[in-house]
C-alpha cells in the first residue's frame, strides 16, 4: 500500500467530515433527551402535585359531588377494562387469526387495510357516533354498555394487528413440522401458532388496554359520569371513570375539585405504567422455553 | 337544629296541615315518615311560612322508602348548590343516591330531553324548539340566582367596584372598546385610575345558561347593535376579538380570569366566594339608570319585580327589570324535568327530590343558599313550580 | 331413539380413545358393535365441527371490524346529510359558527328544519387542525427520525429495549394528561419563558406570525408542542422499524469505503427509508388531526377566529366536536348535531387520506427492501 501523501486540504476535508459525523450523534442524542425529559417532566409534574393530597380515604371513598374519593371511578375504569378486555380480546384476537391464517389471500389484505382504517378513525368520532347510535338512538342512556362497544372499537384494531403480525411472526418450520407429523389443524393453532406469538399478542392485547383505560373524549358522551359504584345494569345507568375528573375538575376553582384532578391523573399514570410493565413481564415470561423455529 | 331535626319538623308542619285542611288527595304518606314526625312541631314555622305555602300540598313527594338513584347534569352555576344539597339530601334519606355533574346548561337540557338523565339544570328556560321538539319536557323554577361582571385588573383595590353598563360590556366583547384606559370606561368611574392594559373578553366554550343570561343582558341594554348582530342563547357566535378566551364552564371562567390580566368575564354567582379577592366585581347599571352589585337585597327586589309575571310554564327572562334598585343580571335557575318518567318510583324521587330542593325550609334554607349567594323562589314561582312538579308521572 | 339410548350407554368406554390420533387403524374401529359406531359417527362430525370452527369463528370476528368501520362511516354521513345539503361548499370557506336563535320559531331551509339564523362556517377549524398538526410535525419528524437512527446504529440492544419502553410509556399515558400538563405547566412556561425570546422577532409580514400576546398559555402552540409529543412514538417506531431493515451489507459497504457514519446515514440509509419516512409521517398527521382532549385543553377552545401568531388561541374540529355537542344538543331542531355529524365528516376523510397515504408509502417501502 502506498503511503498517501500528506495534504493540509484533505485533512481539513476529514476534520470537518468528522466533525458532522460527531455533531449528527450529538443532536441525535438530544433528541432522545427529547422523547425522555416530557415523560419525566410529566410524571414527576403530576405525581408530586398529588402526592400531598393522596391518602387511603382517596381509595376508599366516592366522589361527592367534587370533592370526596375516587372510588366509582376506580371501579369503573377497572369494571370499563374487564369488559373491554373481555369483548375486544376474543374479537381482535379472533380477527388477527383469521387474517393470519384463515383467510384467502385477497380478503386477508383487504380486511388487513380495514383494521388499519379502523385504527386510524379519531377516537372522538367513534365516541360521537357511539352517542348518537347507542346512548341517544337505541336509547341506552349513559351505559357501561355503551362505552364498551365504543371502546372496543376503538382497541380492537390494535389487538387484531399485533395478534395477526404475531402470528405471521412464527417460523414456518414450526408450522410445517406440527403440520407434518399429522397434528389436526386445530392443534397447529392452539400448540404451535398461538404459543408460539402469544407473547407478541399478550403484549399487544394489555397496550391495548393501557389505551383504553386513558380514553376520555369517546367516554363523556357514552359513560357519562357517576359518583356511585357501578350497577350490574350495562344499560341506563351511567358509571364512573378516573380521566372524568382530570378533565372536569383540572381548571375549578375549589381546591378539593383541583385535588381530584391531579389524584385521578397519578392513579391512571400508575394504571398505565403497570399495565406496561405488566406486558413486559408477561412477554419475558412466555418468550422462555419457546422454541424460535426448527 | 340539626337540619335533619329541621327537616323531621317540616314533615310535622306539611302533615298537620293535611290533617287540618283534610286534604282530599289520598294520603299516601310513607309510614317512615308518619311514625318519625313529633306532633310538637313548632307552630312558629308553619306560622311563618303561612299555611298557603303551596309546598305544603306536596305531601305525596315524600321520599318512598325503596332505593332509586337519580342522574344529574347541567349548571355550573347551580352545580355548587346540588352539591351542598345531595350529600344533604342523601343522609337524611340513604335509600337515594343523586349524582351530580356540572357540564353546562346545554348539557342539562339536551340529557334531560333525550332521557340519559332524570334531572338537567339550566340557567336558561326551554326555547319553542327545544317544547315542541320534545313535549312534556319541564323548566322548573328552583331558586333565583345572578350573575357576576369579574375582571382581573392588577393594582385596582378590591374595594373599587367599577362601574359598568351593558354597552360598554357589549363594546368590550365586540372589540369595540379595547383597552381599560378607554375614556369610555373611565368617564362612569371618576376618581379611578385604570392601568392601559388590553382587555380580554372571556367567554364560555360549553353551551351555557350564563352565557344566555350574559347575551340577554347585552341585546336587552344594546338592542340595535348586540340584539341584531349577535343575539342570544346559550351559545352565540361570539365577535371576533384578538385575544378573546373561550373558557370551560364557570371554573374555568373563574381560574381563566384569575391568570390572565386584563380579563374580563361573565360569572354565576355561585362562585363568588372563589372570586372574592382574587377578582374585582363591577357594579352593573340596572334600567333605571343606578349601578349595582349582586347584592342578596339587589337580587331580591329584581326578583320581586318580576315574581306575578311568572307564566305557568316558569319560562321567563328575569334580566334587566324595571325594580328601581334591583341588580340587572337575575334568573331563576331551572330543572329541566321529562313529566313522564320511567317508572312511578322514579317520578316520585325526581318529585320528592325537587320540592325538598327548592322548599325553603329544606334545600333552600338561608344557611344553604348563602353558600353560593342565591335567594329562594318568592311564594308565586312556587306556586307555579309545584304545579309543574305535581304534573310527573311515572 | 333406541339407538341415541344405547350409545350413551357406551359413553364410559370413550369413542375418543380410538379416536385417528391414538393411531387405531379406521377398519378396526368399523368392525366393532353397532352402537359404537354411531356414536363414532355423531363424534366425527362433533370433531369436524371443532376442527373447523376455529375457521369460521375466526372468520365472523374478522369481518367485525370492517363492520364497525362500515357502520361508523353510514352513521356518521346519515346524520350529517341535511346539514351537508343546508350549508353547501360554504361549510369549508366560512368562519362563522353560530346556532342561530334558540328561541325564536324554526325555519324550513332545503326541506331541513334549522333555527332563524344557523350559519356553519369551519374554515377557521380546518385550519386550526392543520396548523397545530403541521406544527406537530415538525417537532416530531426530526426528533423522531433523529432518535430512531441513534437506536438502531448506536445503542445496545438492552438501551434500545429501554427507549422501546419510553416510546410504550409515550403511547400509554392519556391524552388528558397530556392536555393537564400543557395547560397547567407547559402553556405557562411557553408564554413566559419563549414568548419574551420571541417577542424580539421583528414586527414584519409572516416573522409576525411567530410573536405575539400569551394570554393565559393557552394557544397554538401550546397544543402544537404538546401533539407533537404525543406523535413521537408513532413515527419513531416506524422509522425504527425501516432503519432496522436497511440491509447490514449496505452500511458495511459504505463504511468500508471510508464514509463516516454521518455520510452512511445521508447517503445509504436515508434514500432507502426516503418514502416509508413520508408513510410513518402521514401515520403521525393522522393521529395529530385526530386529537381530541389534549388540544382542547391546551388551544384555548374559541371558535369563530383563526390563529393570527402560534401563541394565539385556536381551535381544531375534534376539539369543538367534543366541547359543542352539549351546546349543540340545545337545539331543538337537531340542526347542530347534524353539522358537527358534518365537521366529523370532514375530520374522517381528512384521516382516512392520510392513513391510506402512509400505508400506500409504508408498503412500498418495504416491498422496496424485499425486491432490492
Amino acid at each position: 500500500m502506498t503511503q498517501r501523501p500528506p495534504s493540509p486540504a484533505l485533512d481539513q476535508l476529514n476534520k470537518k467530515r468528522r466533525f458532522k459525523d460527531r455533531l449528527l450523534w450529538g443532536i441525535a442524542a438530544c433528541a432522545l433527551i427529547v422523547i425522555v425529559i416530557p415523560i419525566i417532566w410529566i410524571i414527576s409534574q403530576v405525581v408530586s402535585k398529588a402526592i400531598p393530597h393522596m391518602s387511603m380515604s382517596v381509595l376508599l371513598t366516592n366522589t361527592i359531588g367534587n370533592g370526596g374519593g375516587l372510588k366509582q371511578a376506580i371501579v369503573g375504569s377497572i369494571t370499563l377494562l374487564v369488559l373491554v378486555g373481555a369483548i375486544a380480546g376474543v374479537t381482535g384476537i379472533g380477527a388477527g387469526i383469521y387474517i393470519a391464517r384463515y383467510a384467502p389471500r385477497a380478503i386477508a389484505g383487504f380486511l388487513r387495510s380495514t383494521v388499519e382504517i379502523l385504527a386510524g378513525v379519531p377516537s372522538i368520532v367513534v365516541g360521537f357516533v357511539g352517542y348518537i347510535a347507542l346512548v341517544v338512538g337505541s336509547h341506552w342512556s349513559f351505559s357501561i354498555w355503551a362505552a364498551t362497544i365504543v371502546l372496543s372499537a376503538m382497541v380492537v384494531p390494535y389487538i387484531a394487528k399485533a395478534t395477526e403480525v404475531s402470528l405471521r411472526g412464527v417460523s414456518d418450520s414450526l408450522r410445517e413440522a406440527g403440520e407434518a407429523i399429522g397434528l389436526r389443524d386445530s392443534l397447529v393453532l392452539r400448540k404451535i401458532l398461538i404459543k408460539s406469538a402469544s407473547p407478541g399478542i399478550v403484549t399487544g392485547f394489555i397496550l391495548a388496554l393501557a389505551i383504553s383505560v386513558g380514553e376520555t373524549a369517546p367516554l363523556l358522551y357514552t359513560a357519562g359520569w357517576s359518583t356511585t359504584s357501578p350497577t350490574f345494569s350495562l344499560k341506563h345507568s351511567p358509571i364512573g371513570y378516573l380521566t372524568y375528573p382530570v378533565w372536569t375538575f383540572y381548571d375549578f376553582p375549589v381546591k378539593s375539585a383541583s385535588y381530584l384532578a391531579l389524584e385521578a391523573a397519578m392513579l391512571l399514570i400508575i394504571l398505565v405504567i403497570a399495565l406496561i410493565a405488566l406486558a413486559h413481564l408477561l412477554r419475558h415470561k412466555l418468550s422462555k422455553n419457546l422454541p424460535q423455529s426448527l | 337544629m340539626s337540619i335533619r331535626g329541621r327537616y323531621k319538623k317540616g314533615v310535622g308542619v306539611v302533615l298537620i296541615g293535611i290533617a287540618i285542611t283534610a286534604a282530599a288527595c289520598s294520603s299516601s304518606s310513607s309510614p317512615k315518615a308518619s311514625s318519625k314526625s313529633s306532633p310538637s312541631t313548632s307552630a312558629a314555622v308553619a306560622s311563618s311560612q303561612s299555611s298557603s305555602n303551596p309546598l305544603d300540598s306536596l305531601e305525596s313527594y315524600l321520599p318512598s322508602s325503596q332505593n332509586v338513584s337519580l342522574t344529574e347534569t347541567g349548571s355550573t352555576l347551580l352545580y355548587p348548590l346540588f352539591n351542598v344539597w345531595v350529600p344533604e339530601f342523601q343522609a337524611h334519606y340513604p335509600n337515594y343516591s343523586v349524582t351530580t355533574n356540572g357540564t353546562g346548561s346545554g348539557t342539562g337540557i339536551s340529557s334531560a330531553s333525550n332521557g340519559t338523565v332524570q334531572i338537567g339544570a339550566s340557567d336558561a328556560y326551554l326555547s319553542n324548539s327545544q317544547t315542541s321538539a320534545t313535549p312534556g319536557l319541564m323548566n322548573i323554577p328552583l331558586d333565583i340566582s345572578a350573575q357576576m361582571i369579574n375582571y382581573n385588573i392588577p393594582g385596582l383595590s378590591s374595594s373599587t367596584n367599577l362601574k359598568l353598563t351593558g354597552g360598554l360590556l357589549a363594546k368590550m366583547y365586540t372589540g369595540k372598546i379595547t383597552n381599560w384606559n378607554d375614556p369610555a370606561i373611565a368617564q362612569l368611574n371618576p376618581g379611578v385610575t385604570l392601568p392601559n392594559l388590553t382587555i380580554v373578553p372571556l367567554h364560555r366554550s360549553d353551551g351555557s345558561g350564563d352565557t344566555f343570561l350574559f347575551s340577554t343582558l347585552l341585546s336587552d341594554t344594546d338592542p340595535s347593535g348586540w340584539g341584531t348582530s349577535v343575539g342570544e342563547g346559550t351559545s352565540v357566535s361570539w365577535p371576533t376579538v384578538p385575544g378573546a378566551l373561550a373558557e370551560n364552564g364557570n371554573g374555568g371562567m373563574v381560574s381563566g380570569c384569575q391568570k390572565t390580566p386584563g380579563c374580563i368575564a361573565y360569572i354565576g354567582i355561585s362562585y363568588q366566594s372563589q372570586t372574592q379577592g382574587t377578582l374585582g366585581e363591577a357594579q352593573v347599571q340596572n334600567k333605571s339608570g343606578n349601578f349595582e352589585l349582586p347584592t342578596s337585597q339587589a337580587i331580591a327586589a329584581e326578583a320581586a319585580s318580576f315574581a306575578s309575571s311568572t307564566p305557568a310554564s316558569g319560562a321567563i327572562s328575569l334580566i334587566y327589570g324595571p325594580a328601581q334598585d334591583g341588580y340587572p343580571i337575575i334568573n331563576y335557575e331551572y330543572a329541566i324535568v321529562m313529566k313522564t318518567q320511567r317508572s312511578a318510583t322514579v317520578a316520585q324521587a325526581v318529585k320528592s327530590f325537587l320540592a325538598w330542593c327548592m322548599d325553603p325550609r329544606y334545600g333552600s334554607v338561608p344557611s344553604n343558599l348563602a353558600k353560593v349567594s342565591f335567594q329562594p323562589l318568592p311564594p308565586s314561582a312556587i306556586a307555579v313550580a309545584a304545579k309543574e312538579l305535581a304534573s310527573i308521572t311515572g | 331413539m333406541s339407538t341415541h339410548t344405547s350409545s350413551t350407554q357406551g359413553l364410559p368406554f370413550s369413542p375418543l380413545r380410538g379416536s385417528p390420533l391414538s393411531a387405531s387403524p379406521k377398519g378396526q374401529l368399523n368392525s366393532s358393535k353397532y352402537p359404537y359406531r354411531v356414536f363414532l359417527g355423531l363424534a366425527r362430525w362433533w370433531r369436524a365441527v371443532v376442527e373447523q370452527s376455529p375457521q369460521y369463528l375466526s372468520a365472523v370476528l374478522g369481518a367485525i371490524p370492517f363492520l364497525a368501520l362500515v357502520a361508523i362511516v353510514i352513521i356518521l354521513f346519515h346524520e350529517a346529510f341535511p346539514a351537508i345539503k343546508v350549508n353547501g361548499g360554504g361549510f369549508v370557506t366560512h368562519s362563522k359558527w353560530s346556532v342561530g336563535s334558540e328561541y325564536a320559531n324554526p325555519i324550513r331551509r332545503d326541506g331541513v328544519a334549522t333555527p332563524v339564523g344557523a350559519t356553519y362556517g369551519a374554515w377557521p377549524l380546518i385550519l386550526g387542525t392543520l396548523e397545530a398538526s403541521a406544527l406537530a410535525l415538525i417537532i416530531a419528524v426530526p426528533v423522531s427520525l433523529l432518535s430512531a437512527l441513534i437506536v438502531v446504529e448506536k445503542l445496545s440492544a438492552r438501551a434500545s429495549r429501554w427507549v422501546g419502553v419510553f416510546l410504550e410509556i409515550l403511547v400509554g399515558i392519556p391524552s388528558v394528561i397530556y392536555g393537564l400538563w400543557g395547560a397547567l405547566t407547559l402553556g405557562p412556561f411557553l408564554a413566559h419563558h419563549l414568548a419574551p425570546i420571541a417577542n424580539h422577532i421583528p414586527n414584519v409580514p409572516i416573522l409576525r406570525f411567530f410573536r405575539g400576546p400569551t394570554y393565559n398559555g393557552e394557544g397554538l402552540l401550546t397544543a402544537g408542542v404538546v401533539l407533537g409529543i404525543m406523535i413521537i412514538p408513532i413515527i419513531a417506531s416506524t422509522a425504527r422499524d425501516l432503519i432496522r431493515q436497511v440491509p447490514a451489507s449496505l452500511k458495511d459497504g459504505g463504511r468500508a469505503i471510508g464514509m463516516t457514519d454521518f455520510e452512511v446515514s445521508r447517503k445509504v440509509i436515508w434514500p432507502w427509508i426516503k418514502s416509508g419516512i413520508v408513510g410513518a409521517t402521514f401515520l403521525g398527521l393522522g393521529r395529530a388531526l385526530g386529537e381530541t382532549m389534549a388540544v382542547l385543553m391546551t388551544c384555548g377552545a374559541v371558535l369563530g377566529t383563526t390563529a393570527h401568531s402560534i401563541f394565539s388561541n385556536m381551535n381544531t374540529i375534534a376539539a369543538t366536536i367534543v366541547s359543542q355537542l352539549d351546546s349543540a344538543q340545545t337545539d331543538g331542531t337537531g340542526f347542530a348535531v347534524r353539522s358537527l355529524a358534518e365537521l366529523g365528516c370532514i375530520l374522517i376523510v381528512i384521516t382516512l387520506i392520510c392513513n391510506i397515504g402512509a400505508k400506500l408509502l409504508l408498503s412500498r417501502a418495504t416491498h422496496d427492501t424485499t425486491t432490492t
